[in-house]
């Protein structure tokens, strides 16, 4: 998908990069490559929104999980145990 | 040595499976001073390092296992694992990563074992030229507005897509997602190249961005056929 603009840098390309800029793992010439492309070119620019407002979905979706206060303690428990076993 | 713990006599008195007789002369250890250098001081400097990760931990050990008491016991596993391990570990180095690089392989070698699920090898290797090809002629990609639309799923939805993904595309997502872990870390964490883990992050993004539309698309929040057309 592309606006049918020419830039620098091919939609093909910018998108290919998508995951790696939006994980932060892409390299400065690339990162400065995409964000020139994305202040020209909407359709990029939306498909990148789409991938990031995916990536916080899906953090959203899984925070805030806790371990039982029991089964916290039963692990606290067993490494006190293991702990005198050391010193035996 | 100051001990910055909290009490270990927070250590259930209730779980009696072990010697509980020798847990009281532990709990009293902390201000005994023979324990900063010994054993005490050992699973002192271990729990306060290592605990409050403990719900991090089971966040993704509930992603693993899909089950909250076999991802309890998954967590404890790997408490204890870490725990014998700890002289291993280099103080400063990141304890979080370390713990989870023990979770992700305790999982993996006994849990996956348990369940007779066969280790995917090889099938999940996608090339660059397969990525950026992969790119230009798959279905087109979501618009904003669309997983904006998304957004409207309750997190119930979004963790049972998740959950329908493939196990090593799961867990890589999750990894990077939830924890934030850079490519590096996830590659250490589940033993492979870290091309493997770009690979398995896009087709586990994809499968579940095509679980997620399909979610959407039942509940009349976008529709099936979209007027963006195809690319």
């Amino acid at each position: 998908m592309s606006c049918g603009n020419p830039h620098e840098t091919p939609c093909t390309e910018v998108l290919s990069l998508t995951y790696l800029y939006i994980d932060g793992e892409i390299d400065e010439v690339h990162y400065l490559e995409v964000k020139t492309h994305l202040t020209q070119c909407p359709p990029c620019r939306d498909t990148y929104s789409a991938e990031i407002l995916l990536k916080a979905m899906v953090k959203r979706s899984c925070e805030g999980a806790a371990i039982t206060k029991a089964r916290r303690a039963r692990i606290a428990a067993e490494l006190r145990q293991i702990s005198i076993t050391y010193l035996d | 040595m100051i001990l910055l713990l909290p009490s270990p006599t927070e250590a259930s008195p209730t779980e009696t499976s072990r010697a509980p007789i020798e847990l009281a002369p532990v709990a009293k250890k902390e201000f005994d001073e023979s324990s900063v250098t010994g054993a005490g001081a050992r699973v002192e400097r271990f729990e306060r390092d290592s605990l409050p990760f403990m719900d991090q931990l089971y966040g993704a050990a509930l992603r693993m296992t899909r089950n909250p008491t076999d991802a309890e016991d998954l967590v404890q596993e790997t408490y204890v694992k870490a725990f014998a391990a700890f002289d291993s570990f280099t103080e400063g180095t990141n304890m979080k990563a370390w713990l989870f690089r023990i979770l992700t392989n305790t999982y993996i070698n006994i849990y996956r074992k348990k369940q007779r699920q066969p280790f995917q090898t090889g099938t999940d290797e996608l090339t660059d030229g397969q990525i950026h090809e992969a790119e230009s002629h798959t279905s087109r990609g979501l618009r904003s507005a669309e997983v904006e639309a998304l957004d409207h799923l309750v997190d119930a939805e979004i963790v049972e897509a998740l959950a329908a993904v493939p196990e090593d595309f799961r867990l890589a997502v999750y990894l990077a997602d939830v924890e934030g872990f850079t490519y590096k870390e996830i590659a250490d964490m589940m033993e492979t190249p870290v091309g493997t883990v770009m690979s398995r992050l896009h087709r586990g993004r994809r499968i579940l961005r095509d679980q997620l539309t399909e979610y959407a698309i039942d509940r009349g929040l976008i529709s099936a056929a979209p007027t963006g057309g195809r690319a």
